[in-house]
């Protein structure tokens, strides 16, 4: 009985070391791994430009403000290929007796398959630019979290509240899009999107929340980024999605490598405890050691037997650790909080949290094998000496031993 | 009488000195002697004579110091550790005073052990550890733990043991010092029965008068020599017939 709790301790010291690295490099993998999958939605060719917030900007001012003729300057920069401009406004949307948040948008709809790749509509249309009555709505808008079913249809009306600028507003649903997810600050599912003309009425500001800057090419970016930074200074926030990749890729490689340490330090304190029991076996049997020289096993065959125990420690701790790491990686794993990319970085509207996005673990067949190979060979390392001491031992010895 | 066959046990002048610091302990001192296959033989002398050592070189456990082991005309010297392993699996078995058998494991596991060694398959293992068994009345407690068997039953399982390889010599170290007298009798019979219907040779060491009188030869050894050599029953004529000395 003692060497069978014995047994399960050790394997319980692998499984917890191999849980560890599995449960870890997953998750940071996934972390990673969603934050690239959000920036891509919006390409390595796209910079998102924004007034500064208030504390940050030059000359007093409370608020640096973008307007038409900030358009111009924008378009002017060598390699810039497109300048879009666009509103955002946290709304309130009444649906079904219920109030979801969300944000109305004012920017070309038809602009935004071009600015979100693979972005597509559902059912409906885009309605024209100079119609401001319709809106295209967000999977998220149609079919609410807390409903089972689509609340809202093409050629329905819509209402919400724009805090205290505007409220009771109602358009006309002419588009729904096809369920996207979050992209940087802003989940487009949960957005309502008009034209730009009709936000500038509605919202009755001729100051833009923002523009995006197309340039004709990734190589470009950085150039471009540098001219708009030369001319406005710190009165913008940039966001450049390739850059978010990489430091997000250089951080999530850092973390997974020191996570994964971690855990290869805990597999390493399992293997001392996989050695200590060895040698407390291998010192156990040595009558039995003995015995088994007499009747004939080579020194070879007696250190087979007990290396053979340790593998067996390895693959079952391998084994239970993956599939304990797996779940625990889905528990650790959650919400990418995007909203705090880039320096006074804020949501849309100003001051409201930005949705996060989700990222489950990313289990890579190469980390599964590692999960599953590396208790093994720990396994066998620790086992080694313990095993060799046992196929040296002197048959005569052993068998007087007490 | 020429001998067609080689002897089962052989050694010439073979002597084992022990380092112990920086003194040498001579335990055999050029001992020479000669068992022919089928004899049952027995091993005296007091404590430290070297009988034990004898014993160990004889089952190829230990190398001597000087000297030459032969077993069944094979010279010991010429082997390797491996190849000793080898030899001790297909012609020596082993008995001992405290049984030796492997707690965790049943009855005819412990009588596989051999077996194993020499990577026979499942099947054929049990076949043989059973039939063995049997021979020595104990098929029916073949899945006993040897806690669940009497100290004779389970001295009976390490006899089986020694014999499931078909051995040329079964070595017997105080194979009954751990029984009463009556299992001792009942061991003794098992192995006098199995010396003549199977022609094992066996060399039990003991230091039991009672124990060397039911066998055919006595050596008895004392300071690493050999004190005396005599047949007390005649090689073919035995079952507690005619006594010659």
């Amino acid at each position: 009985m003692d060497r069978k709790v014995r047994s399960a301790l050790t394997i319980l010291g692998i499984m917890i070391g191999g849980a560890i690295i599995m449960a870890l490099v997953a998750s940071s993998s996934g972390l990673s791994a969603g934050v690239n999958s959000q920036v891509s939605k919006i390409g390595a060719s796209t910079l998102i430009v924004r007034p500064a917030s208030a504390g940050f900007v030059q000359g007093g001012q409370s608020q640096y403000t973008l307007s038409s003729q900030d358009t111009e300057i924008l378009q002017h920069i060598p390699d810039v290929s497109l300048v879009v401009p666009y509103y955002s406004k946290n709304v309130q949307i009444s649906l079904g007796g219920q109030v979801q948040s969300g944000t109305l948008w004012g920017i070309e709809p038809k602009m935004l398959p071009v600015l979100y790749k693979g972005l597509s509509l559902m059912a409906g249309s885009y309605p024209a630019a100079t119609d401001p009555t319709a809106a295209v709505i967000g999977n998220g808008v149609a079919y609410p979290v807390n409903s089972d079913s689509q609340l809202i249809f093409v050629n329905q009306a819509i209402s919400m509240n724009v805090g205290s600028t505007a409220k009771g507003l109602t358009f006309l649903v002419k588009g729904i899009f096809a369920q996207y997810g979050s992209v940087l600050f802003t989940n487009i599912d949960n957005n309502v999107y008009i034209s730009f003309q009709a936000a500038q009425i509605i919202l009755k500001t001729p100051y833009y929340s923002g523009f995006f800057v197309m340039v004709d090419s990734p190589d470009n970016v950085a150039s471009v980024q540098a001219a708009i930074q030369s001319q406005y200074a710190a009165n913008v926030n940039i966001i450049n999605a390739g850059s978010i990749v990489s430091s997000v890729t250089a951080i999530t490689t850092q973390m997974t490598v020191f996570l994964g340490a971690i855990g290869a330090v805990s597999l390493f304190v399992a293997a001392v405890g996989i050695a200590n029991t060895m040698f407390v076996s291998v010192m156990e049997r040595t009558r039995e050691i003995g015995v088994l020289k007499a009747i004939g096993y080579k020194g070879s065959q007696i250190m087979s037997m007990f290396l053979s125990e340790a593998v067996l420690t390895g693959i079952i701790g391998g084994i239970l650790g993956t599939i304990l790491g797996y779940g625990l990686a889905f528990m650790l794993g959650g919400d990418i909080p995007l909203s705090s990319f880039g320096r006074g970085f804020r949501g849309p509207g100003g001051g409201a949290a930005a949705p996060g996005a989700s990222a489950p673990p990313v289990f890579t067949p190469e980390l599964i094998i590692f999960c599953l190979a590396f208790p093994i060979l720990v396994s066998v390392a620790a086992g080694l000496y313990p095993a060799w001491r046992a196929s040296k031992m002197n048959p005569i010895t052993a068998l007087k031993y007490e | 009488m020429m001998q067609s066959t080689p002897a089962a046990v052989r050694t010439v002048d073979v002597t084992k000195v022990y380092k112990i610091g920086h003194l040498d302990f001579p335990a055999l001192r050029g001992v020479s002697v000669k068992i022919e296959k089928g004899e049952l033989t027995a091993i005296i002398g007091p404590s430290g004579s070297g009988k034990s050592t004898l014993l160990n070189v004889m089952g190829a456990l230990d190398r001597p110091t000087t000297g030459h082991i032969y077993i069944d005309g094979v010279d010991l010297r010429k082997l390797s550790d491996d190849r000793l392993a080898l030899l001790r699996n297909r012609k020596i078995g082993f008995v001992y005073q405290s049984f030796n058998l492997i707690q965790r494991l049943t009855a005819s596991e412990n009588v596989q052990m051999p077996l194993i060694a020499r990577a026979l398959d499942m099947k054929t293992r049990q076949a043989r550890a059973l039939k063995v068994l049997e021979s020595v009345d104990l098929g029916r407690k073949s899945n006993k733990r040897p806690s669940e068997l009497s100290g004779g039953e389970q001295q009976r399982v390490a006899i089986a043991r020694a014999l499931v390889t078909q051995p040329t010599i079964v070595i017997a170290d105080e194979p009954t010092g751990n029984l009463d007298s009556k299992t001792t009798g009942f061991v003794l019979d098992l192995i006098v029965q199995i010396n003549k219907t199977l022609r094992t040779t066996f060399i039990i060491v003991t230091h039991n008068p009672e124990v060397a009188e039911r066998t055919q030869r006595i050596i008895s050894i004392r300071d690493g020599l050999v004190d005396k050599d005599q047949y007390i029953h005649r090689l073919d004529s035995f079952s507690g017939q005619e006594k010659l000395a």
